[in-house]
């Protein structure tokens, strides 16, 4: 369960007008549900899932993750929270099974617990093939899949990703639906980020638009549909951001 | 502050970087092997040029032998046996074929009859340093042949050769082994400096630079763990990749000045196992010191490429006292143990020449450099707690 109020952060420029990255962001993410953060390129879809994941401090407004305040219970949130950036960044050097050990031992997990809970995901996220290999040469699926595992090697309740299939084939991104699915149906609380209406169209329980650093609109898919009275979900899209002002670019 | 999690990500970055050629050749090749190759490789090259063994049996090509018997004979007695001299006597010498001719003037023997100077010639080529060494050597000899000659011709008229001697130059050198002690013995604490430096470098850049180029910093920042955990565990990395380059190198030292001939080394630098083991001892803390400038610099700069750069220049750090000291005698004031690299330098400079080391030095020169490897580790940890760290 993700709550967030009026959050807001903006970034100093050595010499100019600082960045106001994200200016009033406001959702519920809840359990059991796919939620999409749906926004263009800037309109601070990673600053607010950076806040979220206590990177990034917020400027004002608050926000909790499973009841855990991000600006006062760091620890707490990190631990309920898994979190999957928007560049994998796993280590070239160490296999697919290695890069997941390595988080869920810095997790807290004892070696015999962290080597099952691996092989667990292994096997659940299909990486049996790669498992020992290194992942330098890795397709974008694989290394998917390791920052995925990676990010719920911990088994925590609430699971962010930041745009997760960007440079997925079809194939690997309908696999990796199936996978949000499944997370989703066993009840955690899933936030994805995404620019990609039929993605977010395909996958989302509930939508919160995203432009200028605000929040448009929340709800689910035919509750935007009916409320802007618009056929499709991009149609829908253009006519929230435009009632709250342009996009960024 | 938990000791499981430095463990885990000092432990992870070690088997990450040893799988990584560039880092394990630089940690274990470059300090420990190929540095003290190539710096004792040549100091015996030039050592062996600059000394001459008057007792190695040699030939000398003579041209015009037949007129100067009792040189040729003088020079025999002394491991030169005369051969005869090629054709074209300039260009065997400017060729190589021979490094020195010597040549015996036509009127050798009745110059010396009339007393007067007799004409020989010697040919070297000074370009090639051989060929000056073999020079220098029959040089010598024939000033010993003359010198006998002319103490003979003063006897014969009666007058006592030493008349000419006005006056006797007698070297006092207090160094006791001249200059190449001195700078031998500070080849030791260079050779550590540079492989603790060596050592550490690319693991440092890796991972701190490196990791957030590559974006595995970012999930990395979202673990339950504290930042200086993180940098703890970096931190530790780097000082085992530069201890183990450091004390590779202090046994790559100890090997190779064992095949060293020691009149080459003189009487007072030693490497024998109780030297280097005490440099190593002396020097040891200056490897969390390089560690934790290696990670603060490297968690500064904002790509492996920046880091390079930064770090590239200040790899001139730990050479600045090996050039300075060979050009000032700034002696061993007490002031100036604090200061880390320099009173490892002076140190370890003393401990190989078997100077005694007073334990208040030992003690300030270990406070300091401890004390900067602290205050670096702390400016890492800021660095580490931005929140510009991901940018």
């Amino acid at each position: 369960m993700i709550v967030a109020r009026d959050l807001a952060k903006a970034f100093a420029r050595r010499g100019q007008a600082p960045v106001r990255a994200v200016e009033s962001v406001g959702f519920d993410a809840r359990d059991g549900e796919i939620t999409g953060l749906l926004g263009a390129n800037g309109a601070g879809k990673s600053t607010t899932l950076r806040m979220l994941a206590t990177l990034l401090v917020p400027d004002a407004g608050s926000a909790s993750v499973d009841g855990h305040d991000v600006a006062t219970e760091v620890m707490a949130v990190r631990r309920s929270l898994g979190f999957m950036p928007h560049e994998a960044g796993i280590y070239p050097r160490l296999g697919a099974r290695e890069n997941v050990l390595y988080y869920a031992r810095l997790s807290g997990l004892g070696a015999r617990e962290a080597a099952r809970r691996t092989d667990e995901l292994v096997e659940r996220l299909d990486m049996v093939d790669f498992a020992t290999r290194r992942a330098a040469g890795f397709s974008q699926g694989q290394k998917t899949k390791v920052a995925l595992a990676r990010a719920l090697v911990h088994r925590p309740r609430t699971l962010m990703l930041d745009e997760p299939t960007n440079g997925l084939d079809v194939m690997a991104t309908r696999g990796l639906r199936e996978i949000l699915r499944g997370l989703a149906a066993d009840g955690h609380c899933v936030l994805f980020s995404s620019h990609v209406m039929q993605e977010v169209q395909a996958l989302c329980d509930r939508i919160a638009i995203i432009a200028g650093g605000r929040i448009s609109m929340v709800d689910t898919l035919p509750g935007i549909l009916e409320r802007t009275g618009c056929a499709n979900l991009e149609d829908a899209f253009v006519h929230a951001v435009g009632a709250h002002g342009a996009p960024a670019a | 502050m938990n000791a499981r999690a430095v463990a885990i990500v000092a432990i992870k970055e070690i088997v990450d970087n040893l799988r990584d050629r560039q880092t394990v050749f630089y940690a274990l090749l470059f300090g420990p092997v190929l540095l003290p190759l190539l710096l004792g490789g040549s100091l015996a090259a030039s050592f062996s040029q600059l000394s001459i063994d008057f007792e190695e049996v040699t030939t000398l090509p003579v041209a015009g032998a037949e007129r100067a018997p009792n040189l040729v004979a003088f020079l025999a007695g002394r491991n030169v046996d005369a051969t005869a001299a090629p054709e074209d006597i300039a260009r065997a010498v400017a060729d190589g074929d021979a490094e020195v001719v010597l040549e015996i003037d036509e009127g050798f023997g009745e110059d010396l009859r009339a007393a007067r100077a007799a004409t020989v010639r010697l040919h070297l080529n000074e370009g090639d340093k051989g060929s000056v060494r073999a020079a220098r050597r029959v040089e010598a000899l024939l000033g010993l042949w003359e010198r006998t000659n002319d103490a003979l011709r003063l006897q014969h008229r009666g007058l006592d050769p030493t008349v000419f001697d006005s006056l006797r130059i007698v070297h006092e050198d207090v160094s006791e082994d001249g200059a190449t002690g001195q700078l031998l013995a500070s080849l030791l604490p260079f050779l550590l400096i540079v492989s603790m430096v060596m050592g550490g470098f690319y693991l440092a850049i890796d991972t701190t630079a490196g990791e957030r180029e590559r974006g595995s910093l970012e999930p990395l920042l979202a673990l339950p763990l504290e930042r200086a955990e993180l940098v703890l565990g970096k931190f530790a990395a780097t000082v085992a990749f530069s201890a183990l380059s450091a004390a590779l190198s202090a046994l790559s030292v100890w090997t190779l000045f064992r095949l060293f001939p020691s009149d080459l080394l003189g009487d007072r630098v030693r490497f024998d196992a109780p030297t280097v083991l005490a440099a190593l001892a002396l020097s040891s803390p200056l490897v969390p010191f390089v560690a934790a400038l290696l990670v603060a610099v490297a968690a500064w700069t904002r790509s492996v490429k920046e880091a390079q750069t930064f770090l590239g220049v200040l790899m001139l750090l730990p050479m600045g006292p090996f050039f300075v000291l060979q050009f000032v005698n700034v002696g061993a004031p007490l002031g100036l143990m604090p200061w880390p690299m320099l009173s490892q330098y002076l140190l370890l400079e003393r401990a190989s020449l078997g100077e005694p080391v007073a334990l208040a030095e030992v003690a300030l020169s270990a406070a300091g450099t401890l004390l900067g490897a602290a205050l670096l580790l702390a400016l890492a940890v800021a660095l580490y707690r931005r929140e510009r760290i991901l940018r």
